[in-house]
């Protein structure tokens, strides 16, 4: 049936597409990569750049970059906090979501869009506002109800609390995909599950955790991918610090590229190992993705 | 057990009512913030107090806010359309024709969505400067493509899939040609789930803030990247930054309730409907 007449059709809907998807991202992808050979740095002329073969990855990985390590290491373990809080805080409003009769339920499910849909950095601006020392909201809280009085964004606490704005930006994300997970479960296990007695607990154990694999999983790689690349919140609310204390790995390539350096070479090796492990945990996501659509 | 069930069910409304409160005080309190006078904004016990627009009139003729405005409208509006147009060609030859590898090619263009922005942001820069395009509309239209097309392509490609084969078939009979059944009869009847991909492509282009805060400058900056206009190092400006918070959010906002339906699709690239 694909005849010859067929496949031109193919062509000329799908090769504009490739062909721009070539020269703009396989193309930059590539760049970098060539970039990250060389000793390029700001304000240098291009053809004064020296080829330095794998020198800025030795380093990298010889520990001749210990900021490299740190924000590897900052960066690996904020992916699997957040991740793995938001997931918990997710199951459980979806789980709260699932009751029969909840009044205007819709309208309710609308409001949790609310954190995710406004833009990263206003998230990061009225949170910054709300963590200041002196007339920030939390503040005023704690020191009237409890006298104490925290410095949010100070070297001890800065992690943790980029962390919180984080699990507040994207547990409704968890959150509506978990529950539109549960919208999709077929009814018949449940009845099964009915006949045979089972508590909540075990239909919940048994029956629904199995059946929610598939979202589950998605739903974790979805946010793991997008944890790794995080840049938008840390820069409004600490630009990496105090100390490198939330320098994660997007803001430690900026601070090599554009805000204190200029070592482009370097910080194109930095990019390229960040590149690579978003490309590890995308082909993760897609091998995973393929085997949940041959399904359905 | 009635009354178990009871107590189960008061506490789920507290429970809602309290992730609700969470979820929603932020944004109240962005808002009401930038009808605040100055000194409403250091006392943080103020609920009730006099609104102002002081703050909105302010930006907009100290801080020329509508210039921004304009750019990230031209600056989205040519992505969506570029991405919509090539994504959804792409979409319909993926869902209608069969070829070799054709899967192979459809998970590797999703995977492009992927790069991140800070890896991005390198060689765009230097290109970028290379031709002279930095701090222009369109090299920020150029780089969203790199998101926005894949996206578009896997979510348009679910909603051509859905649309049954025999509709076509019955055009190609009466003598429609290929291109004239996508145009006359294939895209009207897609028209609502196009609409949601454009509206789900205007919201990740209007957000997003690492690309635009380093390959424009001046003349192209678009609205996300001048807020940092207000973290001036004489202390922020929180009135005013409110007002510009309010005004690029309240868009985005506005159509995510839009596309509230189809969000969850968008999110996870069509693999949950």
């Amino acid at each position: 049936m694909p005849g010859r007449s067929e496949r031109r059709y193919v062509y000329l809907f799908i090769l504009p597409t490739f062909i721009v998807l070539l020269a703009v991202v396989i193309f930059p992808m590539v760049f970098l990569y060539y970039v990250s050979l060389t000793n390029y740095e700001v304000g240098m002329q291009w053809g004064n750049k020296i080829f330095v073969g794998a020198e800025n990855f030795m380093r990298l990985f010889s520990g001749g970059d210990p900021e490299f390590w740190q924000s590897l290491r900052i960066t690996l373990i904020f992916v699997v906090l957040s991740t793995g809080i938001e997931f918990i805080f997710g199951l459980g409003i979806a789980l709260l979501f699932c009751g029969k009769n909840i009044k205007g339920k819709s309208f309710l499910l609308s409001l949790l869009i609310i954190p995710m849909a406004m833009t990263p950095v206003v998230v990061g601006l009225v949170w910054k506002l709300l963590y200041n020392s002196e007339y920030g909201l939390l503040n005023f809280l704690l020191q009237n109800l409890w006298g104490v009085k925290v410095v949010w964004l100070g070297y001890s606490m800065a992690f943790v609390s980029v962390l919180i704005v984080d699990i507040w930006e994207w547990t409704p994300f968890m959150a509506l995909i978990i529950y539109a997970g549960f919208q999709s479960l077929p009814a018949e296990p449940y009845e099964a599950g009915l006949v045979d007695g089972a508590t909540n607990l075990q239909t919940f154990r048994y029956i629904t955790l199995p059946l929610l694999r598939p979202i589950i999983l998605l739903s974790l790689l979805l946010r793991s991918i997008d944890a790794l690349k995080f840049f938008d919140l840390p820069y409004v609310l600490t630009r990496g610090g105090p100390g490198s204390s939330t320098e994660f790995l997007s803001l430690h390539v900026y601070r090599q590229t554009f805000a204190q350096t200029g070592w482009i070479g370097r910080a194109s090796a930095t990019a390229t190992i960040l590149l690579i492990m978003v490309v590890v945990l995308s082909t993760i996501l897609i091998r995973f993705l393929r085997r949940t659509y041959k399904v359905t | 057990m009635r009354r178990s069930t009871k107590i189960f069910e008061v506490v789920r409304f507290v429970l809602l009512g309290v992730v609700i409160l969470f979820c929603i005080f932020p944004f109240y309190y962005m808002v009401t913030m930038s009808f605040k006078q100055r000194i409403d904004i250091i006392d943080p016990s103020t609920w009730i107090f006099k609104p102002t627009i002081s703050n909105y009139i302010k930006i907009i003729f100290e801080k020329d806010i509508f210039l921004y405005f304009k750019n990230s409208l031209i600056v989205v509006v040519g992505t969506t359309i570029i991405s919509c147009v090539l994504g959804s060609m792409a979409a319909y030859g993926f869902a209608r024709y069969r070829f070799r590898r054709k899967e192979d090619l459809a998970f590797f263009i999703l995977s492009l969505r992927m790069f991140p922005p800070m890896a991005a942001v390198i060689p765009f820069f230097i290109l970028a400067t290379f031709i002279g395009l930095l701090d222009t509309h369109l090299i920020l239209i150029i780089v969203y493509l790199t998101f926005n097309i894949p996206f578009t392509m896997w979510i348009m490609r679910g909603f051509f899939e859905e649309i049954p084969k025999e509709i076509e078939e019955a055009a190609m009979i009466d003598g429609a040609s290929h291109l004239k059944t996508f145009t006359k009869v294939v895209l009207p009847l897609v028209a609502p789930g196009m609409a949601a991909t454009v509206v789900l492509c205007f919201i990740q282009s209007w957000n997003e803030f690492a690309l635009a805060l380093f390959l424009t400058s001046l003349k192209a900056r678009t609205l996300p990247t001048t807020v940092t206009f207000f973290l001036a190092a004489r202390g922020i400006v929180w009135g005013q930054l409110a007002a510009v918070s309010t005004i690029t959010t309240l868009p985005v906002i506005v159509f995510a309730f839009l596309v509230q339906k189809n969000l969850v699709r968008g999110l996870t690239f069509g693999a949950l409907k």
